[in-house]
């Protein structure tokens, strides 16, 4: 089991969706993977820990998602928890220096993140309280 | 085996729900953590006995002495940092340019509200104002709730005079008497809502048991039991997050869609939350899309909870009407449930009717249908058009539904011309872009608490802003 990534745990579930990782950039990409029909394929990847920029994606049954800033508080936090979708948030890279500073200049360290994760197979392990994991899929 | 009880004894200091603690005007004094042990320590620092158990006499006195004010400031400051922190590290939204909205209504409001709550006030009286509070005792589906009254001092007076001292365009010692109309509306409001002379959830270890027992007992006749992972319990929670997603969505991504009262205990030991989530609001004119699709105004969930199933330590429903909980997730000891259905926002209660859970299903879709066709709409949106929408759900809709119940509505908008925009704030909307106060400074101000500059001593209590500088 490799563990690619790592970030809050929105809620403890026994829950372990895989997927493979798509990332969000607009709205524009979140209303064409609905119309496409495979948004229950992929674990979602947002920058924001925003609940409207994923609303029909979360009401229309989104298997996991990964977020880049927010905390289980967050309102995407309380959503997922109701929804009781996995959500790993604020994540960052195991093998990597690089973390989210609230208010700062994040461009650099989403696009490594994104880079990293974007188009990969994984399963999203959130059974610890606190941490939630982003593990590559076999 | 829950703990959760432990919480309501005198000596103890809850549970601390982040490891952050917070400094605001405390400058040299021990940090103030989250949670209860927050609140005593600020109950203990005030000057005046304004953040103790008040008096409805006390609460009539149209004014506040400057302590008291100081005090309101500083707790509001405190509490607006317990509950919104860690959402601070949310970053943008992608869709809402919600904190460029937040700051402009903010300093709206403190502009504006001073006159039309003045003017609700003079109409139907101190004591009317409190009735207002009073009325959500008694009605489920009511915006009058811990959210909106709460941000009529927290928002409109506290983070509104910190945007514009941040923005350099007021000083510390202007506008006392329009902060003591907003803060005094706020806490009548209040008052008249709790009615045990605490006016907040956190003075109450995060309780707002405000519906009286005869009100829950006929609620709690239409709870239906059901099993963990049953279709039931599936149906229930589905139902709770879709219609809790649209009530954000509907609300510009904000709280004002969300009313939580709680935590109410059982005969059997159970807790009960009642949960009003706020679908479909006819003030917007985005909502024409939750009317296509016969989304009501407002549905009511009660959640019945097993505290001894979760093993909970400690369960807060804050003063922005949401609940949390240790362990985090309560969602699989939802152990009944009944969801009611409000069409308007003054549709009878005796007009209110239950839905059956077997029925959810098929009103799923209809909230499913009104949040993609409200995201297409928002999507085509301008960054402006998405800023203006967002400032009036805000500067709008936290002091609606008490112009609404005073009957001040119209008034306000014929004669306070309530839905125009400010000069002074629509020039603003071009300086919090710039060397990001918008994404940095006001945030910044607001969460470290270092933006709530107390009034000085010895200020004229009827000092408005006589000049500019």
């Amino acid at each position: 089991m490799k563990v690619l990534a790592e970030g809050y745990n929105s809620f403890d579930t026994s829950k372990t969706p895989v997927g493979t990782v798509k990332y969000l950039p607009d709205p524009q990409s979140v209303i064409k993977l609905i119309q496409s029909g495979k948004l229950k394929e992929h674990i979602l990847l947002v920058q924001g820990g925003t609940t409207t920029f994923l609303a029909p994606a979360l009401s229309m049954g989104a298997i996991g998602v990964i977020t880049l800033s927010g905390a289980p508080e967050s309102h995407l936090g309380i959503l997922s928890r109701e929804f009781q979708m996995p959500c790993v948030m604020t994540t960052y890279l195991v093998d990597s220096e690089s973390r989210y500073v609230t208010g700062g200049d994040n461009a650099a360290h989403f696009q490594e993140v994104i880079k990293a994760l974007d188009g990969k197979k994984v399963q999203l392990s959130c059974a610890d309280r606190e941490l939630g994991r982003v593990v590559l899929a076999s | 085996m829950s703990n959760y009880a432990k919480r309501y004894a005198a000596a103890d200091a809850g549970l601390r729900f982040q490891d952050l603690t917070y400094m605001g005007n405390f400058k040299g004094q021990e940090p103030v953590p989250d949670g209860i042990l927050g609140d005593k320590m600020l109950k203990q620092r005030a000057k005046s006995k304004v953040l103790e158990k008040v008096s409805a006499s006390d609460v009539l006195n149209d004014e506040f002495s400057v302590d008291e004010l100081n005090d309101l400031n500083n707790y509001l400051a405190w509490n607006i940092w317990d509950v919104l922190v860690m959402r601070a590290t949310e970053g943008v939204s992608g869709m809402i340019p919600r904190q460029e909205y937040e700051i402009l209504a903010f300093m709206h409001e403190f502009y504006r509200w001073p006159e039309i709550l003045r003017m609700t006030t003079d109409e139907i009286g101190a004591q009317a104002v409190m009735d207002i509070g009073a009325t959500a005792r008694r009605e489920i589906g009511i915006k009058v709730n811990c959210v909106h009254d709460w941000c009529i001092g927290a928002v409109g007076f506290g983070m509104g005079r910190c945007g514009l001292l941040a923005l350099e365009v007021i000083q510390p010692q202007d506008f006392v008497e329009e902060s003591n109309i907003i803060l005094k509306f706020m806490q009548r409001v209040l008052w008249g809502k709790r009615q045990d002379g605490w006016i907040l959830n956190s003075q109450d270890r995060y309780r707002c048991l405000i519906h009286e027992k005869g009100v829950i007992d006929k609620l709690m006749t239409q709870v239906e039991q059901f099993e963990p992972d049953s279709p039931n319990h599936d149906s229930f929670v589905r139902f709770n997050a879709a219609a809790e997603l649209l009530a954000f969505l509907d609300h510009y991504d904000c709280r004002l869609g969300l009313g939580d009262t709680g935590p109410y205990p059982l005969p059997d030991g159970k807790l009960l939350i009642i949960r009003d989530l706020f679908t479909n609001e006819e003030a917007y004119h985005w909502s024409d899309v939750c009317d296509h699709e016969n989304v009501p105004h407002c549905y009511t969930l009660l959640l019945v909870i097993d505290p001894e199933g979760m093993g909970l330590d400690e369960i807060r429903v804050n003063d922005i009407s949401t609940t949390f909980t240790r362990p985090k997730n309560y969602i699989p000891h939802i152990t009944g449930g009944a969801v009611f259905a409000r069409e308007k926002w003054n549709t009878p209660m005796s007009e209110v009717y239950s839905v059956p859970i077997k029925d959810l299903d098929s009103r799923l879709v209809g909230i499913q249908q009104a949040t993609f066709k409200l995201y297409t709409k928002f999507a085509r949106m301008s960054r402006r058009q998405l800023i203006t929408n967002g400032m009036y759900v805000y500067y709008i809709d936290m002091i609606l539904p008490h112009l609404r119940l005073a009957g001040t509505y119209e008034k306000a908008c014929t004669d306070y011309n309530f839905w125009e925009i400010d000069q002074r704030v629509s020039n603003y909307y071009y300086d919090i872009t710039k060397r990001g106060f918008a994404q940095a400074t006001v945030p910044q101000k607001i969460f470290s608490g270092e933006g709530y500059l107390p009034f000085p001593d010895g200020v004229d209590r009827r000092r408005s802003k006589y000049f500019w500088s």
